[in-house]
């Protein structure tokens, strides 16, 4: 029961991540496509954690962690060049 | 399920190709790396998922923005 109620999980996230990615290649704007990549990584994130769950496998749940930490780094790198991007924002330092 | 998660990486591995802005082409190769990630954990690697997810999704992500930080945006051939 638990298996297949897993495997149906995992394949309506992978519809949503592509229903996300045709976002991604038909976003006018790049604040559309760095939602899709907020979007994909959190639903790789619950992807990571059912399948850590499910197998009773705690240690896989590490690489959840990591992935938490590091894909915000990036997704906030973006958000930043965004902000510095936009007209009317204050100047940058030197570059 | 791997192979929708592969499809996704080939569609997105496309696009950074194609794209003309290289800064969507930054944000289809980190989620290039993101589906790496997942599909090499599904796959029973964990450290190899750890190791893409720090390095692929992190760390380069940051790079290629700092770097077209300090050049320019649009790809112009």
């Amino acid at each position: 029961m638990t298996a297949v109620a897993f495997s149906w999980t995992i394949w309506i996230f992978a519809a949503c991540a592509m229903a996300m990615t045709l976002r991604l290649v038909i976003g006018p704007t790049t604040v559309d496509r760095l939602t899709t990549l907020a979007a994909v990584s959190a639903i790789v994130l619950a992807i990571l954690t059912v399948s850590g769950a499910v197998g009773a496998r705690p240690a896989f749940l590490d690489v959840a962690l990591v992935y938490d930490i590091f894909g915000f780094l990036g997704i906030l790198a973006i958000a930043t060049y965004t902000r510095a991007a936009r007209p009317g924002a204050p100047p940058e330092g030197p570059r | 399920m791997i192979e929708a998660l592969l499809a996704i990486v080939v569609a997105a591995s496309i696009y950074a190709m194609l794209s003309k802005d290289l800064l969507h082409g930054a944000i289809a190769l980190s989620l290039t790396s993101v589906l790496s990630a997942a599909i090499f954990f599904l796959a029973m690697a964990p450290d190899v998922a750890i190791t893409e997810a720090a390095v692929g999704a992190g760390l380069s992500t940051i790079v290629f923005v700092w770097a077209i930080r300090n050049t320019e945006r649009t790809d112009r051939s």
